[in-house]
């Protein structure tokens, strides 16, 4: 499953990478030379289910493109992620919202005292330990 | 006639903990010193007015058979089997049980729905996660979403994922950034998601009563601290404080999404500078009243 998971990023990563053209499996599967043809046939398959990817009929040859570009999906994600989204609740509330310049001012003179981290004493600690 | 009397005061608590309960534990500012303690704490309250309401409600259905709850609670389902639940009930308390669970049935469906859209919201967004971030060294257990704007979030799920997005890695220093992705492995460990999915489900639908409009917030903002003392286990309080103002002050979204709410992000940047020490002695209180809180009904209906 996880293995699929990954492979089906793969196979976007091809189509993305061609987004004017569309492809056919075999061309794909030309561009993961260590998967079988089958098998990416079945990656396109699910993907065109998720409706991550759109298939039209050329001749006897099936095509495929990615629905949307990296960039549309990304600005989706983003957007929801922002709480600009209607079902904002879709994401656990994130890390930092937005203030106000007032309280920008007041953090940033609480924070004074800890310097603005130019001084770089405190970059590349790495966390003490991976959980 | 005593099964009455248990019914008026189940009634009594269940208002309280919906009304001036809720908007007391809003106010309190003890709650920051004990994140997880109160949060608990509004749960109870949550769980207490919901099943007082309930047990008020069967007080009065089984009181005429004049057997005592628990006997009674038996003639009531042989009376739901035969089909006939609402034989020796005057007028007014038959429509009110009817009334009753009619809006108990409509409240259950409309949380259902609500939830079902949100575990498939997050379903897509998982997804959609999956195939288009990236992943890079710099932010070691994050995906990354390749977007000039800052965010960092915790997407909830049986294997959740943490985010950071491109813009937010650029204005981050490293310690920093370890210590965002520990706030947010912190939620996902805790399972915060969990935590909101309810509150979050009814607080649409039921937005009139105190309760359920405040706890959500509040409750956000509480396990936001949580994850915040997660996070100052192993980092610096002041790298995340200086993490909070960089990504408050960075995003620039539409200004209007947020005006209403009012943030949290001062109040969480203070107390991280003011690192005080973990209140456990009030933290236990709370606990115990919570506890408390929750056998109170069964207490008075079973006792």
């Amino acid at each position: 499953m996880a293995r699929l998971g990954e492979l089906e990023r793969k196979v976007m990563d091809v189509l993305w990478g061609s987004m004017e053209t569309a492809m056919t499996v075999r061309q794909v599967a030309e561009k993961l030379p260590t998967y079988a043809y089958t098998t990416i046939l079945t990656v396109l398959d699910r993907l065109q289910r998720k409706q991550m990817v759109r298939r039209t009929k050329d001749g006897r040859a099936h095509r495929y493109t990615a629905a949307a570009s990296r960039e549309t999906y990304t600005a989706e994600l983003m957007l929801e992620a922002l709480g600009a989204a209607p079902d904002r609740d879709a994401v656990l509330v994130r890390f930092a919202e937005t203030v106000t310049e007032s309280e920008a001012k007041v953090l940033r003179l609480a924070l004074g005292g800890l310097g603005d981290g130019s001084d770089g004493t405190s970059t590349a600690s790495a966390p003490k330990v991976e959980r | 006639m005593r099964l009455h009397v248990v019914a008026g005061c189940l009634l009594a608590v269940s208002v309280a903990c919906m009304g001036p309960g809720a908007i007391w534990l809003d106010r309190a500012r003890w709650t920051s010193r004990a994140p997880r303690a109160a949060v608990v704490l509004w749960q109870a309250m949550g769980v207490t007015g919901a099943l007082a309401a309930i047990g008020a409600g069967l007080a009065v259905a089984v009181a005429r058979y004049g057997v005592g709850f628990r006997a009674g609670l038996e003639h009531l389902g042989a009376g739901l089997v035969d089909g006939h639940p609402l034989t020796g009930l005057g007028l007014p308390d038959a429509l009110g049980l009817t009334l009753a669970a009619d809006v108990a049935i409509v409240l259950v469906a409309v949380a259902v729905i609500t939830m079902v859209r949100t575990v498939r919201a997050r379903a897509r967004h998982r997804m959609l996660v999956d195939l288009v971030s990236v992943e890079t060294e710099q932010a070691a257990g994050a995906l990354v979403l390749d977007h000039p704007k800052a965010t960092a979030y915790c997407l909830p799920g049986i294997r959740p994922r943490i985010v950071i997005s491109a813009g937010a890695l650029r204005i981050l220093r490293s310690s920093e950034l370890a210590a965002v992705v520990e706030h947010e492995r912190g939620h996902a460990c805790e399972h915060h998601g969990l935590v909101m999915l309810p509150l979050t489900s009814l607080g649409e639908p039921l937005r009139w009563i105190p309760y359920a409009r405040r706890a959500p917030v509040a409750v956000a903002t509480l396990l936001e601290m949580a994850a915040d003392d997660y996070s100052a286990r192993q980092h610096d309080r002041r790298d995340l404080a200086r993490a909070l103002v960089q990504m408050g002050t960075a995003v620039t979204a539409p200004a209007c999404a947020f005006a209403a709410g009012g943030t949290s992000v001062p109040a969480r940047v203070q107390r991280l500078l003011a690192d005080d020490p973990p209140a456990r002695l009030m933290a236990g209180a709370v606990l115990g009243g919570a506890a408390l809180l929750v056998v109170l009904p069964f207490a008075a209906l079973l006792a």
